[in-house]
């Protein structure tokens, strides 16, 4: 916390007006109310707004384990779209009743509250309306999953390079003001990555995010699962006790990748959790990071030895020889790698994942238009795929990467330059009703919160 | 923002000065004159230390860390800015703070355990309350509170200071019990959390522990008796006062010689054309002498005195708002002079009165 007096404009009359404008606004809100209605008692609690008095449901966008998203226009001129979640409340019998808000929503109002950033969804406002909760943000057209998928469609074509750039800059800054406010997101995976229309890219769904200063409790003890498992650091899949904003930065590395590639880089098979409420090992999901990256050491990753599950290391296969392992993407003689420094990685087969991918649409005579991302690519990749959590990139320090400084310029728009335009998200008119909508929950199957189903053809690809 | 103390919604929203508070107050109670009047009530301060010790007990029986119980606090406190108390059952609205402050501290509580921990401990003015209650009084906090949760605490400021000033360590709980204290006035709505920690540790510095009777501490329980003890009967309560007062004049003065010096210096650069390294050094040389002039003590030899000075200067270098730190002095000390007179009983029954006349139980 900063000990020194305000910057004198942060001490401006603003503050102050806003303080007092609201409190005018609420005199003359209760003013139209019975006052015996207000506070709580024997009277039952009553939004002062209700949220479809003051916004209009236009469809519907999605659902997670948390409840239902909505697309919504303002009834009363507010300038732009609008996306509302809507947490459902638990249901007990058929009788909707107060149980009490769940921990996650609590830190995602909390959090959103005070969070201001161009690279961070915004949140216009939370109304607390008929026992359920609905956090008002400003909508995001696209998102990195929709984006990534768009370019899996045939024929399947790279995302450029200049938008890829765009992308991993606004991503890292996010990043940086979430971190250096102490938040860590700790759900980083492309279905959680907004993208604006006019190509700003903005964090959304904080629902996993919470504060990392001093806290009362041990990070691990809270919650012992954090982060999508194809996204998840390997000190977490080993399981470390304390962990930092780097769990993050191990998630960005991991889309960058995937912005590249078009699939994700590790992708695992969950483990679950067994009836005892133990969380297993997540093998599968710990070898896959091995195929490329090598089984870490404790010369590279001091602290490796003192992860709770370091003896697991042990039954885990080294790579194979990348050639052979990869699923025959039959571009692999465009790539350029150094054998030596690949053998000076400790067995990492990063670099030339690396090379292959960037090189895998370049056709007989022309480059791949991702070839342009050259080496500083690949750094920033291995520096974000850093085993070692202390030794990985922070934001700060990835945004001063040269990465970002040399070839093509960080343009603020991530589409500047494109000649097409990303298909819009799909909002279906089933459930308008954002009031009854039937509430979520029973009929998902797969990635909880991921706001598209990954087609199944994705997966039989490559 | 959730770091940023400067950006964060406490200092735009609910940081007040004492007339806005004031008016605020007088709002509410306009809202509704005769039941103001059906239903007087002690004053403020004695009402939050009732909630206070409320709040403790119910925090002792679920093993509630202080952190959250001074959160809790606070949201009591933001609360009764917005709804008139009359009109609560403020048991309930205690419980609900907990609650809620338990997860936003990241030691969540379940709402099971702590509705069945409020109708053991207040059997006849909560009996009527369930789970449900809880959880619509929850909704009915939030709201008033804009979903503004993130609350700064002085105890961090503490904590990062304590090596700073060579605080020993009954130095620190005293400051911590302070702290403590401090959320049974009007101080969080009305100074910056740092503000009110190095007032804290000005005051530990000052008022001598008191060895057997201080209570709280980082780990410890909390009761106020440690600190009120030595603010207003303990040993060398009144003169640790004077102390106070004077080491924060000794501050002010020396930070506005200061500022003086370095207006003089940059004004003076005008007349004489020398290089600017020339005149900053210029500057510092008038700073120093200046505070000298205006009376650096005489050497302490009291360890403790020597702390004081230590702190004092420190605090005539920086660039915290001295004023705010007397007025923080000023209210504590009221507050322990208050301490005094606050009767538990007639307190108790006040509240039942209202809450018993208007069904608020049920």
């Amino acid at each position: 916390m900063s000990l020194t007096n305000p910057p004198s404009s942060a001490t401006g009359p603003g503050s102050v007006s806003a303080v007092r404008s609201q409190a005018l606004k609420r005199s003359v809100q209760a003013a139209f109310e019975d006052p015996a209605d207000r506070g709580i008692g024997p009277m039952s609690y009553q939004s002062k707004v209700r949220v479809t008095d003051k916004y209009k449901v236009i469809g519907f966008i999605s659902s997670g384990t948390y409840g239902r998203v909505y697309k919504a226009l303002g009834r009363h001129g507010q300038v732009g779209e609008f996306a509302i979640k809507k947490f459902k409340p638990d249901k007990e019998g058929e009788q909707v009743t107060y149980t009490g808000i769940s921990q996650s929503a609590v830190r995602e109002m909390a959090l959103c509250s005070e969070l201001n950033h161009a690279n961070v969804i915004r949140l216009i406002e939370i109304i607390l309306e008929d026992k359920c909760i609905f956090m008002v943000f400003e909508y995001a057209e696209h998102d990195l999953l929709q984006i990534i998928h768009h370019h899996t469609q045939q024929p399947r074509h790279p995302i450029p390079p200049t938008t890829i750039k765009s992308i991993m800059f606004q991503l890292l800054n996010g990043c940086q003001y979430l971190h250096t406010n102490w938040v860590l997101h700790r759900d980083l995976k492309p279905a959680n990555i907004m993208v604006t229309s006019a190509g700003e890219v903005k964090i959304g769904d904080l629902g996993l995010a919470r504060l990392s200063y001093k806290p009362l409790q041990s990070l691990f003890s809270g919650d012992k699962v954090v982060v999508t498992i194809w996204y998840r650091a390997p000190e977490l899949l080993l399981g470390s006790r304390h962990y930092t904003p780097a769990i993050d930065m191990w998630a960005v590395g991991c889309i960058f990748a995937e912005l590249l590639s078009l699939r994700p880089i590790f992708k695992g098979e969950e483990a679950k959790m067994d009836s005892k409420k133990t969380v297993p090992f997540q093998r599968n999901q710990m070898q896959k990071i091995v195929d490329i990256m090598g089984l870490p050491t404790k010369e590279r990753w001091p602290l490796l030895t003192s992860m709770h599950e370091y003896s697991q290391l042990g039954t885990l296969q080294p790579p194979m020889n990348y050639g052979h392992h990869q699923h025959g993407h039959g571009h692999g003689h465009h790539y350029q790698a150094q054998r030596q420094s690949s053998s000076s990685t400790g067995g990492s087969q990063l670099e030339k994942w690396y090379y292959t991918t960037i090189n895998q649409h370049g056709t007989g005579n022309s480059q791949s238009p991702l070839a342009s991302l050259g080496s500083e690519g690949y750094k920033l990749l291995a520096g974000l795929l850093e085993y070692d959590p202390e030794k990985r990139l922070t934001a700060a320090a990835a945004l001063q990467h040269p990465f970002f400084s040399s070839g093509d310029p960080v343009t603020t728009n991530c589409f500047e330059g494109l000649k097409m335009e990303y298909p819009h998200r799909r909002v279906s008119q089933d459930d308008n009703d954002i009031r009854t909508g039937s509430l979520p929950g029973t009929k998902r199957s797969g990635l909880p919160d991921d706001s598209l189903v990954r087609p199944g053809k994705r997966v039989k690809e490559g | 923002m959730a770091a940023n103390y400067w950006e964060s919604t406490q200092r735009r929203f609910w940081q007040f000065t004492k007339d806005e508070l004031a008016a605020t107050r007088q709002r509410l109670e306009d809202e509704d004159p005769t039941l103001v009047q059906m239903f007087p009530l002690p004053q403020l301060r004695h009402l939050n230390i009732y909630f206070n010790q409320q709040i403790n007990r119910l925090g002792k029986r679920l093993g509630v860390r202080q952190q959250a119980l001074a959160t809790a606090q606070v949201y009591i406190k933001r609360f009764y800015t917005r709804v008139e108390i009359r009109r609560t059952n403020p048991y309930l609205v205690i419980t609900t703070a907990l609650y809620l402050a338990c997860k936003m501290e990241e030691c969540p509580q379940h709402i099971r355990l702590v509705s069945q921990e409020a109708r053991s401990l207040w059997p006849s003015d909560f009996h009527g309350h369930d789970t449900s209650r809880v959880g619509e009084c929850e909704f009915s906090l939030i709201s008033e509170m804009n979903s503004q949760l993130i609350v700064h605490q002085p105890y961090r400021t503490l904590l990062a200071f304590q090596d700073e000033f060579g605080l020993t360590h009954e130095e620190t709980s005293l400051a911590w019990t302070v702290i403590n204290d401090h959320y049974m006035t009007d101080l969080p709505l009305l100074h910056p959390p740092h503000i009110v920690a190095l007032t804290a540790i000005l005051m530990a510095l000052v008022l001598r522990p008191v060895s057997n009777t201080t209570g709280g501490g980082p780990t410890g329980s909390n009761t106020s008796t440690g600190a009120a003890g030595a603010g207003a009967g303990g040993g060398g309560g009144a003169g640790g006062v004077a102390l106070a007062a004077t080491a924060l004049a000794q501050a002010q003065l020396q930070a506005q010689a200061r500022v003086a010096a370095v207006f003089a210096g940059g004004g003076g650069g005008g007349n004489t054309p020398v290089t600017p390294g020339f005149t900053s050094s210029q500057g510092s040389q008038v700073g120093s002498a200046q505070g000298e002039n205006l009376g650096e003590p005489k050497k302490a030899t009291d360890p403790r005195l020597a702390k004081v000075q230590r702190f004092a200067m420190w605090l005539a270098e920086s660039s915290i708002d001295i004023e705010a730190m007397v007025d923080c002095t000023q209210e504590l000390i009221s507050f322990y002079e208050c301490h005094e007179q606050y009767n538990d009983k007639h307190t108790r029954e006040q509240i039942s009165r209202f809450i018993k006349a208007r069904g608020l139980d049920k």
